[in-house]
């Protein structure tokens, strides 16, 4: 199997597409010729062509319509987001078009808004967001944050075939700073599943996306002072798997939910609910909520620091759990 | 058309270089600059609305020329006496509709209000009667009529706004908001305004992706045309150049706002030269002009010659909806434009102009409409309310649910020898 970085997975996910599937084809800002702020779609014109690999103005609404009208003569369009802080410029075209065209009028809508999110490259607060919330709380769409090369390859393509609008934050931080193994043959990860990444018996964290990393690291600390950490990736935010998350509260009856983005309103609110409903006999301890400050993502680093959940803070958290 | 003919030059010396036309098509010399907005008018109203205050009240004025005489209907370069004949039954069917529904509401039977397109059914029924079959169109909420000529019944229409189980809906949404992919070619519009442009273009390039030149027609108001998402969607249209046919339909009012409080300049169609697309202005409550404009953009839209605007000047002769009275309209403007009812000017054109009607003839007609509207109001109202558990499902498109297939056949793809190679380029944030 070849390591590849989360970046190239992604690339080679959607490259695979294109060639397994004409009705496939690329939308956005700057992906053609320059190949995408990040590079995700870079030797994609010279290979597909212009038809398939559009260039479109600065018009995010624009971008979602069009892909979205594609879609609804049977192409499966591929929107780039250059940063997912840019999401909201097409707010309405998601969430009112988009989202709810299956319910209201049995229009399926086969489409993928995909780009960059996430903080930890001092990007300042307009390009390190993590606007997924906004898309969880809005039915109709299917929301992915994954956290591996496996994962975004699998996951991406699996996406591309759904035949509902998907939402695919790719979190730049990890893009190339991490490898890892990914077949080389055709293989999809099912959208909704989520993924033990370390089995453990003492307390779980759930957790997606950059977060993943960072508990593992927290757990190897853990490790240590025999705290036996389970790590559940989520790797789609909606729709959630509850009883992935509803087994492992029960297998070690303590949870930390971690999320990068804002606390109020977040998805650890949604998650202890949701515990609640499905597993509040099995609790020996409170939930606890490890998330981004409720404000901005500030630019400087040690403000940014300050603002992201850190590994040590995952540690003390966890250690105070274990000892409740 | 662009892309797809690949009708850019050969390159010479280093193999098949193709032009991508989308991006090169228009002249940038400026010292070339020429700008024509074609005007079908056979008058030009001189009038204006302002603010005016009256001891502690503020209200609307109209100044200007409101005695003109009502001009003739202009023969159109296209259709002939049948057709004529059957854009205006539409155009019968749609206002005696209209009557049902008012009639239905006031009888408590619409859940809501009812939205009307009085004194636009010209614009409505002429603008979706050029379209061909295999072209795409999505209404805005006065577009009742265009719904008729696309071949949705009145019932369907009349069961939205009941709110039944019978409803293309089935009882989640309303008025127009409905469509059909399969058939029709209907894109179901959403409340917001403008949103529509860049989804229609969206479905000519699509269409276009699998060989087909399809033309994609919707309405924005004069008031709807001030949102940021009309600028993209003309604009991504103009620039690859899609078959978007626009009908802009400037009814004077955009709910209780005078259009000279939404815009600056003279004409919406002139806003066309900015989008370096045609802009031709018609009067919406002549049928011909509005057939003549939108069949020419239509074809255009198959020649692959990309995106026109249609300003259709009228005005919205009822308020924003039912509950609206418009007190606040200058009573000289609803006097200058009733004088201009749409039907009432086509049906003298046909009875007294062309013959084409006889006394007799138009009478045998209205009746033969009258009933319609009856029977299918009778559908409407016997069809049953959704059962509370109907509110469930549907949210995704599960397994099974919709098979999606290219609707024009499978798109071609570029025959590459490029295989997949690591990027290594530098990026923005490391």
């Amino acid at each position: 199997m070849a390591q590849l970085t989360y970046l190239e997975a992604i690339r080679q996910g959607i490259w695979e597409e294109m060639e397994r599937d004409p009705t496939v084809f690329c939308l956005g800002e700057d992906i053609g010729i320059y190949g995408g702020a990040f590079k995700v779609t870079d030797g994609f014109i010279g290979r597909f062509g212009a038809e398939r690999v559009i260039d479109t103005p600065i018009a995010e609404s624009a971008i979602v319509g069009a892909a979205f009208g594609a879609s609804l003569t049977g192409m499966r369009p591929v929107a780039e987001f250059q940063f997912m802080d840019f999401i909201p410029c097409a707010m309405n075209q998601i969430s009112n078009m988009v989202a709810k065209t299956h319910y209201l009028w049995g229009a399926p809508a086969p489409l993928v808004l995909r780009g960059p999110s996430g903080g930890y490259v001092h990007g300042g607060p307009f390009h390190s967001q993590n606007p997924e919330m906004w898309f969880v709380h809005n039915p109709g769409l299917k929301v992915i944050c994954p956290a591996t090369p496996y994962d975004a390859k699998g996951l991406i393509k699996a996406a591309i075939r759904d035949n509902n609008p998907c939402i695919f934050f790719e979190h730049k931080y990890l893009y190339r700073r991490i490898k890892g193994e990914v077949p080389s043959e055709d293989y999809v990860v099912p959208i909704g599943k989520a993924n033990i990444v370390r089995e453990g018996s003492n307390l779980s964290i759930i957790t997606y996306a950059a977060m993943v990393h960072s508990a593992l690291e927290a757990a190897e600390v853990l490790k240590n002072d025999g705290i036996d950490v389970e790590i559940l990736d989520l790797r789609t935010v909606s729709p959630l798997d509850r009883e992935a998350i509803a087994a492992t509260v029960r297998k070690t009856n303590k949870v930390i939910i971690l999320h990068e983005h804002s606390r109020t309103g977040g998805l650890a609110g949604e998650i202890a609910a949701m515990i609640n409903e499905e597993a509040f006999d099995s609790l020996d301890g409170p939930i606890v909520r490890i998330t981004g400050l409720d404000s901005a993502v500030p630019f400087s680093p040690p403000q940014e620091e300050f603002f992201l959940p850190k590994v040590s803070e995952i540690v003390n958290e966890a250690r105070k759990l274990k000892a409740y | 058309m662009a892309i797809k003919k690949k009708s850019g030059s050969k390159a010479s010396s280093n193999g098949n270089r193709t032009v991508n036309k989308a991006h090169t098509n228009g002249n940038r010399n400026s010292s070339l600059r020429q700008y024509e907005i074609p005007d079908y008018r056979l008058e030009h109203p001189n009038f204006s609305v302002h603010q005016v205050r009256k001891g502690d009240e503020m209200r609307y004025e109209v100044t200007g020329d409101l005695d003109t005489p009502v001009p003739p209907i202009r023969d159109s370069k296209y259709l002939d006496k049948k057709q004529c004949i059957e854009i205006y039954r539409y155009m019968l069917l749609n206002r005696r509709m209209e009557t049902a529904l008012e009639n239905l509401y006031k009888q408590g039977k619409v859940v809501g209000g009812v939205y009307f397109g009085l004194g636009q059914e010209a614009c409505s029924c002429a603008s979706a009667y050029a379209l061909d079959k295999d072209d795409w169109f999505a209404p805005m909420i006065r577009n009742q009529g265009s719904l008729l000529v696309r071949g949705f019944r009145a019932s369907d229409t009349m069961m939205q706004y009941m709110a039944k189980a019978g409803s293309p809906t089935k009882g989640r949404d309303g008025t127009s908001h409905f469509g059909d992919i399969e058939k029709r070619n209907m894109v179901s519009p959403i409340s917001m305004l403008g949103d529509l442009i860049p989804v229609m273009s969206g479905v000519a390039l699509g269409a276009r992706l699998q060989g087909r030149d399809v033309a994609v027609l919707t309405y924005i108001g004069d008031g709807g045309q001030s949102t940021g998402v009309t600028y993209e969607g003309i604009n991504f249209a103009a620039v690859q150049n899609l078959g978007l046919v626009l009908i802009v339909e400037s009814n004077e009012w955009a709910y209780s706002t005078p259009s000279e409080m939404q815009f600056k300049c003279t004409d919406l169609a002139e806003r066309a030269i900015g989008y370096g697309i045609p802009g031709v202005i018609v009067d919406g409550t002549d049928a011909c002009q509005v057939y003549d404009a939108t069949r020419e953009a239509v074809e255009r839209a198959h020649r692959g010659e990309g995106a026109t605007m249609i300003e259709a000047k009228m005005m919205r002769m009822k308020g924003h909806a039912i509950h609206d009275a418009a007190t606040y309209v200058p009573k000289p403007l609803f006097d200058f434009w009733k004088r201009r009812d749409p039907i009432a000017r086509f049906e003298n054109y046909l009875v007294r102009e062309t013959k084409w009607l006889s006394a007799k003839e138009n009478a045998d007609l209205i009746a033969e409409v009258e009933k319609i509207i009856e029977a299918e109001r009778e559908i409407a109202v016997n069809s049953p309310m959704p059962t509370p558990e109907s509110a469930l499902g549907g949210v995704y498109c599960e397994d099974g649910c919709h098979a999606i297939k290219p609707k024009y056949g499978m798109p071609k793809v570029r025959k590459g020898s490029g295989g997949f190679k690591e990027t290594e380029a530098a990026v923005h944030l490391k």
